[in-house]
């Protein structure tokens, strides 16, 4: 009918480049600007993350962590969206972005604290790395994004900020605040979303009625994208268009990477109550590390040396997390009363002497 | 190389235990970090544990089907590391707190500190005191601010405050005395003034709190009042006898002692009289120590002075307590620790003549026994009018703790007692 | 030498800051053009142009959040939530994130963040107007909540507010928005962080705060007619609290009375009258007595003065501790 707009209309086009055999899909048409080196480091960074992740679930398993949100299935996505930033950009993350900070040279410990009950914001240091510190309450962290890359346009930086979150998110009333801010300000932001189809439980078809989430961006007056998260290189291109369109002062995007996460929400959930095993097949039959390694080695950009070497990598790094994390103890119990504000009031002074009293009973 | 034991750990946030559903390795394996070594399920998932040493499998623990609780040893592995050394016992990630008897941590009681020395500080320009002392302050029209405060760290108490009420500031007494000797103000003279149709007396300090106690006996314990007449004959030949024996020596020995043997008596034979009622925890508290209070009339009104443990006492030493304690009470001298703790009372109506009265219970005691005076009055003796040494018993029970039979039985033993007072001696 | 309403002590102390430091930017619904409902930030955003005074969506939350983001950065925001009922959807943010931020990254990443929220009643309002918000701030760690109760320190306390490196929630009495002082501008920057003894007495302490000073002061002034000497305390900043000045205060007096509108259980005075009694409970001859809204949603407009706590309220717990 005249005048409707239907959502029946849209486009539920996503974009790829990597088929899940390994090959290129023909005639894709993007410029895919990456050298061999740059290949082999998202490789690399791919393999360290699976590895650091299998290790940091099975620490949680072994008691050494409370608990643990793994990225098992998303390192395509994820890698291949950082690696499209520039050094100066920031990352606002969710809670399972271990791709990212791998990219970005964090010791996989400092994040790990965090699941660790040593302190809430992990050790890793923000402004060194420009990612913030994991948010728990959800989309929350989406209109931090949006007010820091306001920062940067008001102060003329060349900073652009991508923030990550997931398909339930898009239902929280933060995303929607922070698209709308997005789009009024013109904020130099990227709304990475992982669609990775549920949110512990609930499927995607329980959270939305939009045919994508892609299309939720329209909404809010700039362009979304829906791309194979699963496909680094595309999801490598697509975030690459949105960081370029935001520096140039195009305002936000919204990327959905549809991608898959094959592992358990966190270490407390059980999948099996809710999705089935074949689903689980299908889905590793797509997993983002085999199909760019073929990809890779087709290409001879991935010698056995490299891989071999990028393996061993991994398998340091897990038993590095491993020697830090097994047995760490706690921080000093008076870092609580630091911190709380630039300077204690008399009356927290009051309580720290008391907490001080307290501990050398104890 | 060490046997490492390996602890299920809470699995899912808040879990405490787990169902063994397969184990993946057995005993003599061999097994490397991170392989999985047993499947199982709890309250939210199925989940397969890594093993976290590598080594040889030393033991296995928990069978197929059986719940294990998070904490308790799963596995023990044979492994070339060397244990980490573990320091304050703190929160176990994946275990969470640990459960069990909360323990207090520090060695002290709580309440009044024995151990710190009651120092005397410099006197605050502002009174240190409690409410309730504020309050009793005001309303005894004392000026707290100028107390000398004998408690805690200078603080005015109680005492204090009933010691200042009636002499002005400069009469206070230094502090360790007021800890010792209650320094009793006089009797409130009537002042003579002419041209009034009416005196104003202000009741203070002793006299008021005296006023207190009694309201709070006579509205509180159910008042029953029994009397009996004895021939008391033969306890007056008893008197004069202790009188004339060489261990009287200056004593003035009075029939009192003797009454207050044969109560001890009676009261061994019928220990409800020398109990308490407990309103909080509703209990009737039976005493197995007898300190008999002395009713004393004084200056400063009526006083209970107690003589501790009057069982251990003989006649003599009895009448030389009585006369102390009397004498003390008299002059004003006489400490808290003698006006407190009796466990039952007597009142001599008689040493002022009177016959009997219906006496009011030394709260919290349950009875009260008035002897009154020892007069020669006709009595029945063989058949025959005589003239004897008569003397009436009052006994004011607390009807909560005996009733009219018992107090009845209690006081009719008594009278026999004082009556025949040589059966003393079977009973002492 | 200038007579000026409290409004005009906000919009001034704005001005001032946002002259000084160019970090300082001011975020909120119709703070810009219209300069804000109550004109508190009127004729800013001609001065200092829109990226600096923003005119936001409407989404409290997402002023919050965006706020805090650009603090992240390096800005200092203040930021303007409409009206005290409406603070609730920007909740989350400010006990989640505002306060727990720097903590959370060991003092990395601090949030140098005003939030103003006109609070309180007595304006014959509609529904969601006339909310006191106090007892949830102070009980949030990490935040640091203050309260002016007139126009030199409406300016003062605004400043210190944006200057100090800690979120600052910042109550301001919208009841007394328009009240009169004769002030030289700026207001020179006393030691705001001690309460203001309004005024001294030796019978009882009256502590309080915000819109109820006024009241209090009224109050105390009936009392001096009967001989009673009250010692009026405005607390302003209510965490960090000055509990120095108010127990040398309690000290002097033994008794004292806390007014406020909100309603009484669960409040902020409560917390007042467990420290006085915990700090020196032998200096008191009298329970510490709350007069505050009664525990019912905040009424309608007309019989809300059957509601606030009114002088004869007031008057009514000071002879109450009197004659304890």
């Amino acid at each position: 009918m005249r005048g409707y707009v239907d959502p029946d209309d849209v486009s539920t086009e996503t974009v790829q480049i990597l088929k899940p055999d390994g090959t290129l899909v023909p005639d894709h048409g993007f410029d895919i600007d990456l050298k061999e080196e740059d290949l082999r480091e998202i490789y690399r960074v791919m393999i360290l993350t699976r590895r650091v992740d299998q290790e940091s679930t099975n620490l949680q398993r072994q008691g050494e962590l409370g608990v643990y949100t793994p990225a098992l299935g998303q390192e395509g996505a994820q890698i291949g969206a950082a690696y499209a930033l520039e050094p100066q950009d920031w990352v606002f993350p969710s809670y399972r972005e271990l791709g990212f900070a791998m990219l970005r040279g964090v010791q996989p410990s400092h994040i790990l604290h965090l699941f660790r009950g040593t302190w809430h914001g992990g050790l890793f240091d923000y402004r060194e790395h420009r990612i913030a510190p994991y948010a728990v309450p959800i989309a929350t962290q989406t209109l931090h994004a949006v007010g820091f890359a306001t920062g940067a346009k008001i102060d003329g930086a060349n900073t652009v900020v991508i923030t990550c979150f997931g398909d339930g998110a898009t239902s929280e009333g933060d995303f929607h605040e922070a698209c709308n801010f997005a789009g009024v300000w013109k904020s130099p932001v990227v709304f990475f979303c992982q669609n990775n189809q549920y949110a512990i439980s609930v499927p995607l078809s329980k959270q939305t009625a939009a045919p994508t989430i892609a299309v939720k961006a329209l909404g809010y007056g700039f362009p979304g994208v829906r791309v194979d998260g699963n496909d680094v290189l595309a999801s490598y291109v697509v975030t690459r268009e949105a960081v370029r369109r935001a520096r140039r002062g195009g305002g936000a995007t919204l990327i959905e990477a549809v991608t898959y996460r094959r592992g358990p929400h966190s270490t407390a959930d059980d999948p099996t109550r809710y999705r089935s095993n074949e689903e689980l097949k299908q889905w590793e039959a797509l997993d983002p590390i085999a199909r760019f390694e073929k990809y890779l080695e087709a290409e001879g950009v991935l010698t056995p040396e490299f891989k071999e070497q990028a393996d061993a990598e991994g398998k340091e790094a897990a038993a590095k997390l491993r020697r830090e994390i097994v047995g760490a103890g706690p921080l000093d119990p008076n870092l609580l009363f630091e911190h709380v504000y630039a300077e204690r009031s008399p009356i927290l002074e009051a309580q720290f002497e008391d907490f001080k009293r307290d501990q050398e009973d104890r | 190389m060490s046997a490492r034991d390996f602890k299920l750990p809470d699995l899912g946030e808040g879990l405490t235990e787990a169902e063994i559903v397969q184990w993946l390795v057995k005993e003599g394996d061999t097994i490397e970090l991170n392989q999985p070594i047993v499947e199982v399920e709890t309250e939210k998932a199925l989940v397969e544990i890594p093993s976290p040493f590598a080594g040889t499998v030393e033991k296995i623990f928990g069978d197929v089907g059986e719940r294990v609780a998070v904490g308790s040893t799963i596995i023990t592995v044979e492994t070339s590391d060397d244990a980490p050394k573990t320091g304050r016992k703190e929160v176990l990630v994946g275990y969470g707190p640990e459960e069990g008897a909360s323990k207090r941590r520090k060695n002290r009681k709580i309440g009044r500190r024995e151990d710190e020395a009651p120092d005397q500080p410099e006197q605050p320009a502002r009174a240190l005191a409690t409410p309730p002392v504020r309050k009793l302050a005001r309303d005894l029209g004392v000026d707290i601010d100028s107390v000398n405060g004998s408690g805690k760290e200078g603080r005015v108490t109680r005492e204090d405050v009933l010691a200042a009420a009636d002499s002005g500031p400069k009469d206070q007494p230094a502090p360790e005395e007021a800890a010792e000797v209650i320094s009793l103000p006089a009797q409130p003279q009537i002042r003579a003034v002419p041209d009034q149709e009416e005196e104003r007396i202000p009741v203070r300090a002793i006299r008021r709190s005296i006023a207190e106690k009694m309201v709070k006996s006579a509205f509180t314990i159910p008042h029953v009042a029994e009397w009996l007449q004895v021939d008391a004959t033969e306890l007056m030949r008893l008197r004069a006898d202790l009188q004339a024996s060489p261990e009287a020596k200056e004593l003035k020995i009075s029939p009192l002692p003797v009454i207050v043997k044969a109560l001890l008596a009676a009261l061994r034979k019928h220990p409800l009289v020398n109990s308490s009622w407990d309103d909080e925890t509703n209990e009737i508290v039976v005493r197995h120590a007898y300190h008999i209070g002395i009713a004393t009339d004084t200056e400063r009104g009526l006083l209970v002075p107690v003589v501790k443990n009057a069982d251990h006492l003989n006649i003599f030493e009895l009448s030389r307590e009585i006369s102390r304690l009397a004498l003390s009470a008299r002059d004003g001298k006489i400490g808290p620790s003698d006006l407190t703790g009796s466990t039952v009372t007597i009142t001599n109506v008689g040493s002022f003549g009177m016959e009997s009265g219906t006496p009011i219970i030394n709260y919290p005691e349950a009875a009260i026994l008035a002897p009154g005076v020892i007069a020669k009055r006709p009595w029945v003796v063989d058949g025959q009018i005589a003239v004897r040494d008569v003397m009436t018993l009052a006994l004011s029970f607390d009807h909560r703790v005996l009733d009219g039979a018992e107090a009845g039985r209690f006081l009719r033993y008594l009278g026999d007692l004082i009556e025949k007072p040589a059966r003393l001696f079977g009973v002492l | 030498m200038a007579t000026i309403t409290l409004a005009q002590g906000l919009n001034e102390a704005l001005r001032y800051c946002m002259q000084r430091d160019d970090r300082v930017v001011v975020l909120g619904e119709d703070v810009g053009k219209a300069g804000g409902v109550f004109r508190i930030t009127d004729k800013l955003q001609q001065e200092f142009g829109e990226q600096r005074v923003i005119d936001t969506p409407l989404a409290e939350s997402g002023i919050m959040g965006a706020g805090i983001g650009l603090a992240i950065y390096g800005f200092k925001p203040v930021c303007e939530m409409q009206f005290d009922g409406f603070t609730y959807p920007a909740f989350e943010q400010i006990t989640s994130h505002l306060a727990k931020y720097r903590s959370r990254t060991m003092g990395k990443l601090p949030l140098s963040v005003v939030v103003r929220i006109p609070y309180g009643g007595g304006i014959g309002a509609v529904e969601h107007h006339s909310e006191s918000l106090e007892a949830y701030f102070t009980h949030t760690p990490g935040l640091k909540v203050v309260t002016p109760s007139t126009p030199s320190d409406a300016f003062a306390l605004l400043v210190e507010a944006i200057e100090d490196p800690d979120p600052v929630i910042f109550l301001e009495p919208k009841r007394r928005y328009w009240i009169r002082e004769d002030v030289e501008l700026p207001v020179a920057n006393g030691d705001r962080r001690k309460a203001r003894i309004v005024r001294e007495g030796t019978d009882v302490t009256i502590l309080t705060y915000g819109p109820s000073v006024r009241t209090v002061e009224d109050a105390a002034e009936e009392a001096a007619k009967d001989g009673v000497a009250c010692e009026v305390i405005d607390l302003r900043w209510l965490n960090p609290l000055d509990i120095d000045t108010i127990m040398t205060s309690v000290r002097k007096t033994g008794r004292a009375v806390v007014v406020s509108e909100a309603p009484v259980t669960g409040s902020f005075s409560g917390e007042l009258a467990a420290r006085i009694a915990e700090d020196d409970f032998l200096s008191l001859n009298a329970p510490v007595i709350r007069v505050g809204g009664y525990d019912i949603p905040y009424p309608p407009a007309k019989v809300e003065d059957l509601y606030l706590p009114d002088l004869d309220r007031v008057l009514d717990a000071v002879d109450a501790v009197l004659n304890y």
